[in-house]
C-alpha cells in the first residue's frame, strides 16, 4: 500500500507545473476570453510535442499508456492555471470515451490523431433536462441503408466547436448506441452557451436527421449504456481533478494575500477569524487530494469500489471546491470581487464543472444506491 | 501509487482476524478485572506496544500492522485494551525521551497492564491555553515537590502513575518554564476525585496535588523542556487508530441504513426519502474521504516519516466529522436514538468508545462533543494549521507582548 506519487509522477507534474507557469499565465486565459476559438494553436501543439495529449493512451496508438493518476496529475494543474482549451474534451470525453468502447479501426484513426494534436475530440452526455443518468437519453437514432440517421438536441457540449467529432450517445430500437459524429455534417447545428468561465466553451448541439455512415457507431446497437456510464465515471472524476487543482490556486492566493494585507495594524492572516478560514480551506483542498486520487487509482486499477469512488470523489469534491474558492473570495475582501484580479478565473473554472458528469446530488444517490444494495 | 496491500499485508490480517475468532470474549466485559483479562490476551498475543522496540517487550513491528490490527478489533467490534494513556501517549513518550533506566523500569508493565496511567496535563485554568498552568514542582535536592490541581484527567480513578507537566522556573517566558515527570499516584498527597461529565458517566477526573513527591530519576528530558517533549506526544497515536475509526463509522452507517429501512414517514419507510437518501450518502462519502486520508497518513509512517502538523488537520477532520454523524444517526433514530435504556435490541448501538466503555447511539452522540475539545480544540488545531503548515502571521497576544512568548 502506497498513497504517494513515484518519482516519476512528480516529474510529470513539475513539467506539467513550468509549463503551464510559462505558457499558460493569466494574461494568456484573459486573451482567450475574445478570442473565436478560445485557446491558442502553439500551446496546443506544445502539448501534442510534450506527450500530453495521448498520455492515456495505448502505446500502438501514439499514446504514453499512462493511467488515469496520470491523467489527473496534468488535469490538476490545468485547473490551477485554468487552462483555456479543449484538452478535457478531447481526452477525457473523447480519447476515454474511444478507449472505452471504440473498435480497433475507430481507435487506429482517431486516438493517434488526437495524440499527435491533429484532432480534437468531445462528447455529448446531456440533454435539454440535465439527467446525467444514461438511461434518459431521448435522442434517437434510426438505420437508414448501412449507415444511421440521428435526431436529438444536446445541451453543454464542452469545445464542440472546435471538435472533428463528437461523441453521441443515442436510442435505438436495440437501447442506447453510441455514435461518432463529424458537428460540420449536414443536420448538425452547433450554437455557443456563453457562461461565466470565458475561459471554457460549450455549445448546444441540434442535430436534425443526420446521417452517419455504419462504421460511426461505437460499439453494437444497444450497447452503448455501460461504456457511457465507465465515461461518466471517468469524466466526473477527470473534472474533480480540474476543479481541485482550481480550488489550490484559490487557496495559495489567499493565503498569500492574508501575509501581506494589513488592516488595524496587522496581516489579516494573524486574525483567527481569517486564519481559521484558511486552515478550513486547506483541510478541503487536502481531503479532495485524497478522494480525486484514491477515484483515480481505483478506476486505473480496476479496483472493486471504483464506480462508488467515483461518485464519492465527485460529491466530495464539488463541495470542497465550493468552499474553497468561495471562502478565498471572502478572504480577499473587495480586490477579490474585482475582474482585474485573477482569483475569479479560478474560482470560475470550478463552478463550471460542478453540474457537469453527476452534480453533487446525483452522486449522492449513487453513492447510497451502492451502500444498500452491497450490505 | 499503489493502494492494494501487499500479499505479506493480506496474510497478517488473516491471522489477526482468526485470532479474534478464538480469542474475543464471548460475554460483555464488565469490571476493570475482566478488561484486564482480556487487556493480557491482546498482549500476549503480541498485539501490544507493537511498534516499540524489543528490547523493552514491544514487537518493534511496521505502522502498516498496527493499524491493521486495531482495524480487525474495530471489525469484530473488540473491547478496547486498558491503559489506553499508557499505550498511546505515556509508553511512546518515555520511548522517545525517557532514560534507559526509565524505559525498563516502566514501558513493560504499561504493556502487561500491571501499572495504569494516566496524564496530567490540562489545569482548571490552563485548557487551550494550556503553557499557562500552573502546577508548580519544586526542585528539594533529591526530588521535587508538586502543588496544584489537574482537571480533565482521563483513568485518574484506576491509574498508578501519571504523565506530569508542571512548572518548574517562573521567571522565563511560560513556555520554556515547563517540565516533565513521570509521578505515583499512589501517595498521600494525590487526591483524586471523579468529574461527572455530560454522559452520566465519570471517565474524567479532577487530580488535587499537595506536597505531592516526584523523584529526581522520574524527570523526563531536560527541566524546561516539557512544553516541546508534549507537542510532540499529542500526535503519537493517531495515525495508527484512522483506519480503525473508519471501520467504526462504517459498521454504524450499516446499523443506521438498517434503521432507515424499519422507520416510516408519510406512510413510506424512512431510506425512500430522497432527503434521508441523500444525507446518508454524504457521511457515506466523508467516512471513505478520512479513510482514503488514513491510508495516505500510513503511506508517511511507513516511510518513517512523522505527520507533524499533518496530525492537526487529521484531527479537526475526524472529530467534526464525527460531530455531524452522530447528529445525523439522531436524526434518523429519532427519539430511539436518546434512548440510555430500554432501547429495542435492534435499535441499540453497542460500540467501544473513545475511552473503551461500551454505550449506546446517546452515549456516542454525547461523546462526539467531546473530540473536538480534547486534545487541542478544532480552534487550536485551526491556530495550528494556520501557522505551521500555512506559515500565516502569529497573532498579536496579550500574553506575548513583552517578548514572554
Amino acid at each position: 500500500m502506497n498513497f504517494s506519487f513515484s518519482d516519476d509522477q512528480v516529474l510529470l507534474k513539475n513539467s506539467v507545473r513550468a509549463a503551464l507557469d510559462e505558457q499558460c499565465k493569466p494574461a494568456h486565459v484573459r486573451a482567450m476570453f475574445d478570442d473565436p476559438k478560445g485557446f491558442g494553436d502553439a500551446l496546443w501543439g506544445e502539448m501534442a510535442k510534450l506527450g500530453w495529449l495521448g498520455l492515456p493512451f495505448p502505446e500502438e496508438q501514439g499514446g504514453a499508456g499512462l493511467g488515469l493518476v496520470e491523467l489527473a496529475l496534468v488535469l490538476e494543474e490545468m485547473g490551477r492555471a485554468a487552462y483555456p482549451g479543449p484538452f478535457f474534451a478531447t481526452v477525457v470525453l473523447g480519447g476515454l470515451g474511444l478507449m472505452l468502447g471504440g473498435s480497433d479501426a475507430q481507435k487506429d484513426k482517431w486516438l493517434s490523431a488526437i495524440a499527435s494534436g491533429k484532432a480534437r475530440a468531445t462528447a455529448a452526455l446531456v440533454e435539454e433536462q440535465l439527467d446525467w443518468d444514461p438511461a434518459s437519453t431521448t435522442a434517437t437514432v434510426e438505420k437508414s441503408g448501412s449507415g444511421w440517421t440521428i435526431s436529438g438536441l444536446k445541451r453543454f457540449v464542452p469545445w464542440a466547436h472546435v471538435a472533428d467529432v463528437v461523441l453521441v450517445p443515442a436510442r435505438s430500437p436495440e437501447g442506447l448506441s453510441l455514435f461518432l459524429v463529424d458537428p460540420k455534417s449536414a443536420g448538425v447545428t452547433v450554437a455557443p452557451m456563453v457562461g461565466i468561465d470565458l475561459a471554457t466553451r460549450w455549445s448546444e448541439m441540434r442535430l436534425d436527421k443526420v446521417a452517419v455512415g455504419g462504421d460511426a457507431i461505437v460499439g453494437q446497437p444497444g450497447t452503448a449504456g455501460p461504456v457511457v456510464e465507465a465515461l461518466l465515471r471517468r469524466a466526473a472524476v477527470m473534472s474533480s481533478a480540474e476543479m481541485l487543482g482550481a480550488a489550490r490556486r484559490c487557496l495559495d492566493m489567499s493565503v498569500e494575500y492574508a501575509k501581506v494585507r494589513e488592516q488595524f495594524g496587522q496581516p489579516i492572516g494573524s486574525y483567527q477569524a481569517i486564519r481559521h478560514r484558511c486552515a478550513e480551506m486547506l483541510l478541503e483542498a487536502e481531503n479532495a487530494h485524497a478522494a480525486v486520487y484514491y477515484a483515480a487509482w481505483a478506476l486505473t486499477a480496476g479496483a472493486e469500489d471504483a464506480a462508488v469512488a467515483s461518485s464519492i470523489c465527485k460529491s466530495y469534491v464539488n463541495e470542497a471546491a465550493r468552499k474553497v474558492c468561495g471562502d478565498a473570495i471572502q478572504v480577499h475582501g473587495g480586490i477579490g470581487f474585482t475582474w482585474e484580479y485573477d482569483l475569479h478565473l479560478y474560482m470560475k473554472r470550478a463552478k463550471g464543472l460542478e453540474p457537469l458528469y453527476g452534480d453533487t446530488e446525483y452522486h449522492r444517490e449513487l453513492i447510497t444506491r451502492h451502500v444498500t444494495s452491497s450490505r | 501509487m499503489d493502494l492494494n496491500y501487499t500479499p505479506e499485508d493480506i496474510a497478517f490480517r488473516k491471522q489477526v482476524r482468526t485470532w479474534l475468532e478464538q480469542n474475543l470474549p464471548k460475554t460483555d466485559i464488565r469490571t476493570l478485572d475482566d478488561r484486564l483479562a482480556w487487556h493480557r490476551k491482546l498482549f500476549g498475543a503480541g498485539y501490544l506496544g507493537m511498534g516499540w522496540p524489543k528490547q523493552y517487550g514491544g514487537g518493534g513491528a511496521r505502522p502498516m500492522e498496527q493499524a491493521i490490527v486495531a482495524d480487525e478489533m474495530a471489525r469484530v467490534n473488540a473491547p478496547a485494551p486498558t491503559n489506553g494513556l499508557g499505550l498511546g501517549i505515556v509508553g511512546p513518550t518515555i520511548v522517545v525521551h525517557g532514560t534507559d533506566a526509565q524505559k525498563r523500569r516502566y514501558l513493560k508493565k504499561i504493556l502487561s497492564a500491571e501499572e495504569l496511567w494516566c496524564q496530567l496535563y490540562s489545569e482548571p485554568n490552563a485548557g487551550s491555553d494550556l503553557a499557562a498552568l500552573r502546577t508548580s514542582a519544586v526542585d528539594e535536592g533529591d526530588h521535587f515537590v508538586v502543588n496544584g490541581q489537574k482537571i480533565w484527567t482521563s483513568a485518574g480513578a484506576i491509574a498508578d502513575f501519571g504523565l506530569l507537566l508542571a512548572r518548574t522556573d517562573t521567571k522565563v517566558a511560560k513556555h520554556k518554564g515547563i517540565s516533565c515527570f513521570l509521578m505515583n499516584m499512589r501517595q498521600p498527597g494525590v487526591d483524586v476525585r471523579p468529574l461527572k461529565q455530560i454522559t452520566g458517566s465519570s471517565e474524567f477526573c479532577e487530580v488535587f496535588m499537595t506536597n505531592a513527591r516526584v523523584e529526581k530519576a522520574d524527570q523526563i528530558g531536560k527541566l524546561g523542556e516539557g512544553w516541546a517533549i508534549a507537542q510532540t506526544t499529542l500526535g503519537y497515536e493517531r495515525g495508527g487508530r484512522a483506519l480503525a475509526r473508519v471501520t467504526n463509522y462504517a459498521s454504524q452507517h450499516g446499523k443506521l441504513t438498517e434503521v432507515a429501512k424499519r422507520m416510516r414517514r408519510h406512510g413510506k419507510p424512512l431510506i425512500e426519502d430522497p432527503l434521508v437518501r441523500q444525507k446518508l450518502g454524504r457521511i457515506w462519502a466523508e467516512i471513505e474521504v478520512e479513510r482514503y486520508q488514513a491510508l495516505r497518513t500510513l503511506t508517511l509512517l511507513e516511510r518513517g516519516e512523522h505527520p507533524g502538523a499533518g496530525g492537526s488537520l487529521t484531527k479537526l477532520s475526524y472529530s467534526e466529522l464525527e460531530k455531524r454523524y452522530m447528529e445525523l444517526a439522531l436524526e434518523i433514530l429519532g427519539p430511539y436514538g436518546q434512548l440510555t435504556q430500554g432501547a429495542p435490541k435492534d435499535l441499540q448501538l453497542e460500540i467501544d468508545t473513545a475511552v473503551g466503555e461500551r454505550g449506546s447511539w446517546a452515549y456516542a452522540y454525547l461523546w462526539s462533543r467531546a473530540g473536538t475539545i480534547y486534545a487541542g480544540s478544532s480552534e487550536i488545531q485551526k491556530n495550528v494549521i494556520g501557522e505551521r503548515i500555512l506559515g500565516l502571521p502569529k497573532e498579536s497576544r496579550a500574553d506575548r507582548v513583552g517578548g514572554k512568548a
